[in-house]
């Protein structure tokens, strides 16, 4: 240890750990799990674009630090109360709902206290795996539950040897790591799919955070890393435009002499952010987001260094406001509830599927899907104000229900959770909506439905991975049955003819196709008319889903 | 003391039952462009539901004329009654009853007229439970009363094929507020005290049938049973062929006549029934 950290530590251990050093712990493992958010996204075992652990993580833990930046408690037992409120609102995903789970565990472990001390962190740590063990349902092993069980035990551990908590902070960052490492061996999926848990290593990377700021160790710049071309997250990036950064710049190059990547992003930093590099197929490919003013720097400093194969430049704005007239364009019309009805809420990724649920009689939708993930409390905000207290939820994602349940949890409306999986799931379960009927028993039939459909859905594999025994490259066409992945194919077409193959189409009656924003109508109905002649005895429907990422979403009954 | 029974076309007596029990029918009336047919006689059902979904304007349904009341009161006085029980469909759906009490009102002699707040079978069941009863010499009160015990246990569901006949009706006032068939759905509807409840929607016939079956389980035991079909007579009798082991009485297999599907559409499917009381 250098003299610097070793006196920046001994300036720490000698100020009590209260309130205000655990805002900045909190600010310091956000900023290094946001610095970390691609690397935990990429870490994602199926090749779809779904709800991107990093990216639900960091919303978590944003939504945390937002509700304690102000606040001026001493006490830390108060203060944890506060993030551990902040994230369960602002939960979003699987992992986001797990994460805030640790923290309210957390918080009730320093409950009463105003410093920390080693016996309270420690009881603290064990308190928050007690309590996210106890938010799922069948707890799984191999996932960010077990990076939070071997964290209590590493911290139990160190607590013989020495009491004082920068040191147990400091023993407990290699047993997340060690524990991260092993969770392919308990998880065989995680195996399958040569990953770690992305849950596990985002909790990892929150700790690391606090100890590198206890460390003096930088955590807004990101370590420089370059990362497999098919793990780069461009698509996503919609979702992070900062203000004044304009223009998404996009570079292949080939470098004239081996990259000094810290140079490389060091010059890039000058220029703008979401600075993303990646490499494959013996090329670079650099991702930056810049002002209007420097939209060409990034082109003539690459030209410098190398030589540049393609370039794509994007206005981000210009891009939004596509997306946001695409969504925002037709007003729906939602069901009006009287009190005493049930009123239903429904996760619609697509503006076309948003019009489908309000057609069929729902209350209220909330954005998202696959690839954002709403947070506990947007699902909170849809139906808190409906004149009823009869609600359910179909969230429609299996990364979504989790937030579901913790909506129930902090309203004091008799909520439902009916735990679709998909949106053909969902529009099945409304078919047993009867607004007047008696909600347990309309949300039972609701349940027993979501079976009477088979869901296929149709993308382009992000990452090349062999899983359940097929084999995909980065680019193809895959498909996904009831959440399974079945197939991998070139074009569109096979896929959609391969997928209802497997379904057993040719036994049922009914067959309606989703389409999504990337394609056109006219290639839809081209592919819908094949689907008509192969599958002559079925009813098909085609309806515009508006869905991003996923080109069909099938129904097949 | 001889007791007269009149009922309207909606009622869907099978003509065989309307013979043995002598009850007089009085059609309601449906307009196809120029034409207009006399309900259940005047066009077949099946010419009338295999040409329905491409008759453009979409054919109406009229109420019989008072006049038509009248003149079978005074026949059946003629013949001999001193008493008659008029019997017809829901109130709220239709102006057939209002077409029969006006007409009540300018004889001298009694006439119960009653709404059965019912449609097809749900009628039905009341006018034969009446013809029933007529038949073995009860008096008015003991008829009436036997009519509205049967009302009370009365229930028609039906899924149809599309909401839109409904809809177009304009007879139910929810199927509006229903946005208009993004997704082809099937509603499943049921009939009670004259209103048309929303039961529930499926996405596939065979979704529909499977629930519509089960609404026929939740009423409980029943006395009296019809399937209902709007043109759709195969799937009717395969229903038919599923059910028979589950029942206690045989049911009666019925085309719904053309003044109800005008409304509905073809292809639906239903049943009428009477719960054990």
């Amino acid at each position: 240890m250098n003299p610097d950290t070793q006196a920046r530590l001994e300036r720490f251990k000698a100020t009590p750990i209260d309130g205000q050093a655990l805002k900045k712990l909190v600010e310091a493992g956000l900023t290094w799990l946001r610095a970390n958010q691609q690397t935990v996204n990429s870490l994602n075992v199926f090749p779809v674009p779904d709800g991107d652990t990093g990216t639900n993580m960091v919303l978590t833990m944003q939504a945390a630090y937002n509700e304690i930046g102000n606040l001026g408690h001493r006490s830390i037992g108060q203060m944890a109360a506060s993030v551990s409120q902040g994230a369960l609102m602002g939960a979003r995903g699987n992992s986001g709902v797990i994460l805030s789970q640790l923290w309210r565990g957390f918080a009730r472990g320093l409950h009463g206290q105003d410093v920390l001390d080693g016996p309270g962190f420690v009881k603290a740590l064990a308190e928050a795996r007690d309590t996210a063990y106890k938010g799922v349902v069948r707890p799984v092993e191999g996932t960010i539950l077990t990076v939070a069980k071997d964290i209590a035990a590493a911290a139990e551990h160190a607590l013989k040897e020495t009491d004082d908590p920068f040191e147990i902070l400091a023993r407990i960052i290699p047993a997340a790591d060690a524990s991260v490492q092993h969770t392919p061996e308990l998880l065989p999926v995680l195996k399958q799919a040569g990953v770690v848990d992305s849950g596990g290593k985002g909790l990892f990377f929150i700790y690391e955070g606090m100890l590198r700021y206890v460390y003096g160790e930088a955590l807004d710049a990101p370590l420089v890393s370059i990362q497999p071309l098919s793990a780069m997250n461009l698509e996503n990036s919609m979702e992070a435009v900062e203000p004044g950064q304009d223009y998404e710049v996009v570079v292949d190059f080939h470098p004239a002499n081996s990259l000094d990547l810290q140079r490389f992003y060091g010059d890039l930093e000058e220029m703008g952010t979401s600075i993303q590099v990646g490499e494959g197929e013996g090329m670079y490919r650099m991702h930056i987001h810049v002002p209007t003013e420097k939209r060409y720097q990034p082109i003539d400093y690459i030209m410098g260094i190398g030589t540049i194969t393609k370039v794509a430049i994007e206005n981000l704005l210009a891009q939004m406001d596509d997306i946001s007239r695409k969504t925002g364009g037709e007003k729906l019309t939602l069901a009006t509830i009287e009190p005493g009805q049930i009123a239903v809420v429904a996760v619609s990724p697509g503006p076309g599927i948003s019009r489908v649920f309000a057609s069929l009689g729902v209350a209220a939708i909330v954005e998202g899907g696959q690839t954002m993930n709403p947070s506990t409390q947007e699902i909170l905000n849809a139906f808190e104000n409906l004149p009823t207290d009869k609600v359910i939820i179909l969230p429609n994602n299996k990364n979504i229900i989790l937030a579901s349940q913790q909506a129930k949890d902090v309203t004091v409306k008799q909520v439902h959770i009916v735990p679709s999986r998909t949106i053909p799931q969902g529009l099945s379960a409304m078919m047993h909506l009867n607004p007047e009927g008696d909600v347990e028993k309309v949300a039972g039939k609701m349940i027993k439905s979501i079976d009477d459909v088979a869901t296929g859905e149709i993308t382009v594999a992000t990452r090349s991975v062999e899983i359940d025994g097929v084999e995909v490259e980065t680019g193809q066409v895959i498909v996904l049955l009831n959440g399974k992945l079945v197939l991998a194919a070139v074009t569109i077409e096979e896929a959609l003819l391969g997928m209802l193959e497997k379904a057993g189409a040719v036994e049922s009656e009914l067959i309606t196709l989703f389409y999504g924003q990337d394609l056109t109508a006219t290639e839809a109905n081209r592919l819908a008319d094949l689907v008509r002649k192969t599958y002559p005895g079925q009813e098909i429907e085609i309806q515009d889903g508006g869905q991003p990422h996923y080109q069909f979403i099938v129904a097949v009954e | 003391m001889k007791i007269g029974l009149v009922t309207d076309s909606t009622a869907d007596i099978p003509d065989e039952l309307v013979h043995r029990y002598g009850i007089r029918v009085v059609p309601a009336l449906v307009n196809i462009g120029d034409q207009s047919f006399e309900d259940g006689t005047g066009i077949s059902r099946e010419e009338f539901y295999t040409r329905l979904p491409r008759l453009d304007p979409p054919p109406t349904t009229s109420a019989p004329s008072v006049g038509s009341f009248q003149e079978r009161y005074e026949n059946l006085f003629k013949s001999g009654v001193s008493e008659i029980v008029s019997i017809h469909a829901a109130n709220t759906l239709s102006g057939i009853f209002n077409g029969a009490r006006l007409a009540a009102e300018s004889f001298q002699r009694r006439i119960h007229v009653i709404d059965s707040g019912q449609l097809t079978l749900g009628i039905g069941f009341q006018a034969l439970a009446a013809a029933e009863a007529i038949a073995s010499g009860a008096l008015v009160e003991e008829v009436l009363a036997r009519i509205s015990s049967i009302r009370q246990r009365a229930h028609v569901a039906a899924l149809l094929d599309t909401l839109e006949y409904m809809r177009r009706s304009g007879r139910v006032s929810w199927t509006r507020a229903v946005v208009g068939g993004i997704l082809n759905i099937k509603p499943l509807v049921e009939l009670r005290d004259g209103v048309v409840h929303r039961l529930g929607q499926a996405r596939t016939r065979g979704q529909g049938i499977q629930r519509l079956t089960e609404a026929l389980q939740a009423w409980g035991p029943v006395e009296r049973l019809a399937v209902l079909h709007t043109n759709a007579e195969a799937a009717a009798r395969q229903l038919l062929e599923e059910l028979k082991p589950k029942l206690a009485v045989p049911p009666l297999v019925v085309n719904v006549t053309t003044a109800i599907g005008a409304h509905v559409g073809p292809n639906g499917l239903g049943f009428a029934a009477v719960t054990s009381g």
